[in-house]
């Protein structure tokens, strides 16, 4: 078991050149807990998960790691933190294997051993990796690459992982078995901030969720107080 | 043609290659993390050699009179000050142009190339005339037939290929390695996987420079003279044979400077009565083989980059 990170997001504001993306968002995510971010294309969540990591600069607000100031740090900075990052499109490295793809994920881990045990294990969560170590990532299926995407983002022992659309342009299979790696995830005490779309899905592994539309949160609470929301229809549904 | 003769200009041919391969790998580095194009590189050779050849002068005039021992000083301090000028150079010239566009940084590069030519032609005693670089490596020669092998030769083919095999190595199978090839593929990617972005530009940039010295020396101790704007032609070179093999490709940058140094080699023997023609020769070789190959020899897999 490892304990969880603590995520807190206060009053973030982004825009990128004039348009406000995210306006004033606030949120949590705890260790143990798997904490989705919901909400319409466009809403602001890839904005939201990159500016956590230092890749969006935010115009105003606070990022705090476990009640540590880190808004200004630089990305890997924050990483080494002990973050695991399983970004939007995946992003394998396309021209290294898929073993040198998951070795970047351990970038920051110095101890060999350590680093050739949890190569075992991300292998052992997705055998398909371990029959196509020497394989260069970018010949790799889509599927095959959300799940290098997953394994390299699980390299580090992240305490806090930020995931964003994992299943996109998957098939329900692939979808469901990776549903089921980042439930696993979460049940050894990882903070799982997880971006999606796929709500019905979404809400039956997390814990609890926030859904932004229009850059701003329009609903956040547990899952199954999300899953009567009205507001959350309206999201997906409605537009805003 | 007499077959000592043709082994002859094989290995003349294949040392000026080495030579190329270590210039044109540093241009290929740097495009591959940066996408930018440092024209100050074959200044950076310049300025390796005649580091190496002050520090050379240095030792003699305190009275260390090893050959070995001055020769290792040399290529110890040669590297590593332009190791740290290329990181210096990134630091202050290249890294702060990120976002601006690539024509930005070959000017300012190609001004920095400048302000190095002529500092050295100004500030080093005599700087504007040709200076005899010392012979520090056993003289004697090697007789097949009519094939003559000069000792010095063998043994600064021997350093220059251990080097772009050091470098291919490194770029393989280390944890830099491997950081600077994630770093060229995808630097935000690579950077949300914890890697450091500023600091694997600059050791890209270091082990680059650290070449374009060693290039320096070899250059200096195989043709026994340097001059203040050798960088000129040499980064002319570099950079041609770079881009004929693929920007961004390491494979392809030593195999354009193996292709440059042949086509010079072909030019020299082709036209014998007029070898001073050897470079318009492979320059115009390496126009015609652009025309063909745009984007490069490896370009299906110059895509890659590194
Ligand atoms: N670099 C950028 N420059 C300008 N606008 C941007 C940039 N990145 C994102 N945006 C805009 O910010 C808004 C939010 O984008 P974001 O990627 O955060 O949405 P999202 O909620 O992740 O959507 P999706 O579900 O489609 O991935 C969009 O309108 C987008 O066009
Ligand atoms: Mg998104």
């Amino acid at each position: 078991m490892v304990t969880g990170m603590k995520l807190e997001v206060r009053d973030l504001t982004v825009a990128y050149d004039r348009a406000d993306v995210l306006m004033s968002v606030s949120l949590e995510a705890s260790g143990g807990e798997i904490t989705c971010l919901l909400g319409a294309n466009g809403a602001g969540k890839s904005t939201l998960a990159r500016a956590v990591l230092g890749l969006t600069v935010a115009r105003a607000g606070t990022v705090l790691l476990d009640g540590e100031d880190v808004t200004r740090e630089p990305t890997h900075r924050i990483v080494a933190r002990g973050v695991g990052v399983i970004p939007e499109g995946r992003r394998v490295f396309p021209k290294l294997t898929v073993a040198e793809n998951l070795h970047t994920g351990a970038y920051l881990v110095r101890d060999r051993s350590r680093v050739s045990a949890r190569f075992d294990e991300v292998c052992e969560l997705f055998p398909r990796l371990r029959e196509r170590l020497t394989q260069l990532a970018g010949t790799l299926s889509g599927g095959e690459q959300a799940m290098l995407s997953i394994g390299r983002g699980l390299m580090g022992s992240p305490r806090l992982l930020i995931i964003d659309e994992p299943s996109l342009g998957l098939s329900p299979r692939f979808v469901k078995e990776n549903f089921q790696a980042i439930r696993r995830v979460r049940e050894t005490g990882v903070t799982v901030l997880l971006v999606e779309q796929n709500v019905h899905q979404t809400l039956a592994i997390a814990q609890r969720g926030y859904v932004l539309s229009g850059g701003r949160v329009s609903a956040a609470g547990t899952a199954e107080e999300l899953k009567q929301h009205p507001e959350l229809i309206a999201a997906y549904f409605g537009g805003h | 043609m007499d077959p000592g003769l043709l082994a002859q200009h094989a290995f003349n041919g294949l040392m000026l290659g080495v030579i190329y391969a270590l210039v044109a790998v540093g241009f290929t580095l740097f495009f591959g993390v940066l996408d930018v194009i440092k024209f100050s590189h074959g200044d950076v050779v310049m300025l390796g050699a005649f580091t190496a050849l002050a520090v050379s002068a240095g030792l003699t005039g305190a009275g260390v009179m090893s050959h070995p021992l001055v020769l290792l000083a040399m290529l110890v301090i040669a590297i590593t000050l332009m190791a740290v000028v290329g990181a210096l150079l990134a630091r202050l010239l290249v890294l702060p142009l990120r976002g601006a566009p690539a024509i930005n940084v070959l000017l300012i590069t190609l001004m920095a190339g400048t302000v190095i030519r002529e500092g050295v032609r100004l500030f080093y005693p005599q700087g504007s005339n040709p200076k005899p670089f010392p012979r520090l490596l056993p003289g004697g020669t090697i007789e097949i037939g009519s094939f003559t092998l000069r000792h010095d030769s063998a043994i600064l083919f021997v350093i220059g290929v251990a080097a772009i095999v050091g470098v291919y190595l490194t770029l393989a199978r280390t944890r830099l390695g491997l950081a600077i090839r994630a770093v060229a593929q995808d630097p935000e990617t690579a950077a949300a996987m914890g890697i450091p972005l500023t600091a694997t530009v600059l050791a890209t940039f270091a082990i680059g420079s650290a070449l374009a010295a060693l290039a320096g020396v070899v250059n200096g101790l195989y043709y026994s003279e340097i001059s203040f704007n050798l960088g000129l032609l040499l980064g002319a070179i570099g950079f041609s044979a770079a881009v004929v093999g693929g920007l961004g490709n390491v494979y392809g940058a030593i195999l354009g400077g193996f292709l440059f140094a042949a086509l010079q080699t072909i030019g020299a023997v082709a036209l014998p009565f007029a070898s001073a023609y050897k470079d318009v020769f492979a320059f115009a070789a390496v126009i015609v083989l652009m025309a063909l190959r745009p984007a490069g020899l490896l370009a299906e897999r110059s895509a890659e980059r590194i």
